[in-house]
């Protein structure tokens, strides 16, 4: 598949006004001005395909799972196809030597250009010998793969925050990507498994902009992990309210009220469930009747209870002033309101941790 | 098993009513259509980033009103592209193929770019035209 992502895209039978309206959508869900999505559409469509090495280290696929296989054939699946992806162990039809040997051709082919993708968590434990790919630990093999990269991108909780394996007592002594790379532009889009257009939107800002998105504090792009789910949770009226549904099956369930004391996380959960929603836009956790797990956010699995309510912030007015001020910002500069918005609700809620969760 | 057999209901909390949040965007648009008369400098706002309610977008919609052109796009899902009562502003919606709004636009241009034919897309006509004629 060679030449500019247009004419791949056309004989996939993907017109120009589709990606177009794509990119559209795109720039919007990233919060770029409405502009943008042309800029993007032209910038992507004749862009070169950058490669791309992924390494799987301690992992269970999902994270490749939720990006590669949908029902029907995604422009997000087709984005992905435009990188020349030259080492992904589960994709490649390669397999053992010759794998090893398109990994290090890519990876002095095109040693400072290429990005590097990590799915899994990476174990220290035993000097690393809980995860091996052809008799090499891990940690060896991200050590090596970093130094030629341009910047790496640790798809899923477990790169970005050791996720499950790092969880309580971490028997493989389980660590991030970015407790052992110190010198690259890292971007951590964390989940479990992270939504796929997260994905897309990152590869197409690298495509369009030759940068990375602007990141929080725990290394997310802003554009997707600037708001907590409960800032955009449709339910949260609900919350304003005091309307809490106390079991999963009682009145307040049926009504659809707020998930709040059953245990949902969306108060401290930074992620983009409650706007993209998953599957295609069909519906998301919250929107199925069960609270947010917090899964994007650092050791999620050993944050209490999925079921038991946070402790804090537990004061309805608080955030009610909150949306008061967002109401503020957005007759003042309507075009920066979406920022506003952002570092408004940043504020807020940055002083509340996943480890102020109730154990 | 349909899922109209799980009984949710899921209850509106009372129409949220209007924010206050859509006035200024008439403000925002009155500009945004001197400079497209000034320059030619088309320009949108992104409806989907701003805090409205469904009651704010009404407003807006109704404030609007419709104008003689509507476009419809089918491509991956259904897109409407309508003028509004004030000509070079036009109300866009982009639906993906299950029917739920992705994203929802302001436009103002004399005509949407996502309306007009790319030239690389007329010369792949131009060249199917050859073909027919080439058969005559
Ligand atoms: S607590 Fe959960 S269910 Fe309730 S409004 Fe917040 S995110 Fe939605
Ligand atoms: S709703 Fe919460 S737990 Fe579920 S996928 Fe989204 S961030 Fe993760």
């Amino acid at each position: 598949m060679q030449g500019p992502l247009i004419d791949t895209l056309a004989r996939r039978g993907v017109t120009r006004r589709t990606f177009l309206k794509y990119c559209a959508t795109l720039a919007s869900m990233m919060a770029l001005p409405p502009t943008a999505g042309r800029a993007m559409a032209e910038a992507m469509s004749a862009a070169r395909r950058p490669s791309v090495i992924w390494l799987p280290f301690q992992e269970c696929t999902g994270c490749t799972e939720s990006i590669t296989r949908s029902h029907s054939p995604t422009i997000e699946g087709m984005i992905f196809d435009m990188i020349s992806l030259d080492y992904q162990e589960t994709l490649m039809a390669a397999a053992g030597h010759q794998a090893e040997e398109a990994l290090h051709t890519a990876m002095k082919d095109n040693a400072g250009k290429y990005l590097l993708i990590v799915d899994g968590s990476i174990p220290l434990g035993q000097d690393g010998a809980y995860s091996c790919i052809g008799g090499r630990s891990n940690v060896d093999i991200l050590k090596e793969a970093a130094q030629g990269a341009a910047a790496v991108i640790a798809v899923g909780s477990c790169a970005s925050f050791g996720g499950i394996p790092k969880a309580n007592p971490n028997p493989t002594g389980a660590v991030s990507v970015s407790d052992l790379v110190k010198d690259k532009p890292i971007v951590n889009i964390p989940g479990c498994p992270p939504i796929p257009v997260v994905m897309t939107g990152v590869l197409a800002h690298y495509l369009t902009f030759g940068s990375l998105p602007e990141l929080d504090d725990k290394g997310r792009p802003k554009s997707f992990y600037g708001d907590t789910i409960h800032d955009r949770c449709y339910r949260r009226p609900f919350y304003d309210q005091g309307k809490f549904a106390k079991t999963f099956d009682d009145e307040g369930a049926r009504q659809g009220w707020c998930l709040f004391e059953l245990g949902c996380k969306g108060p401290v959960t930074h992620n983009a469930c409650a706007t993209v929603k998953w599957n295609g836009g069909t519906s998301w956790p919250v929107e199925s009747g069960h609270g947010c797990l917090g899964c994007s956010e650092p050791d999620f699995w050993d944050g209490g209870s999925f079921y038991k309510a946070l402790s804090a912030p537990a004061d309805p007015l608080k955030f009610a002033a909150v949306a008061a001020v967002v109401g503020a910002g957005a007759g003042v500069a309507v075009s920066v309101a979406n920022r506003v918005k952002k570092s408004a609700a940043k504020a807020t809620h940055e002083t509340t941790t996943l480890a102020d969760l109730e154990k | 098993m349909s899922l109209d057999a799980i009984p949710i209901h899921v209850v509106p909390p009372g129409e949220p009513g209007l924010t206050g949040n859509a006035p200024p965007l008439l403000r925002e648009l009155l500009e945004m259509v001197r400079r497209l008369l000034a320059t030619g400098e088309a320009s949108a706002i992104d409806l989907s980033a701003l805090p409205l309610t469904p009651a704010d977008l009404d407003w807006l919609r109704d404030k609007l009103g419709a104008g003689e052109i509507s476009v419809t796009l089918q491509a991956n899902g259904e897109s409407t592209l309508n003028e509004t009562a004030c000509p070079g502003v036009w109300w866009v919606m982009h639906h993906n193929e299950q029917g739920a709004v992705t994203s929802q636009f302001i436009e103002v241009a004399f005509v949407p770019d996502l309306v007009k034919a790319h030239p690389q897309d007329v010369e792949i006509g131009s060249g199917y035209l050859e073909l027919l004629v080439s058969d005559l």
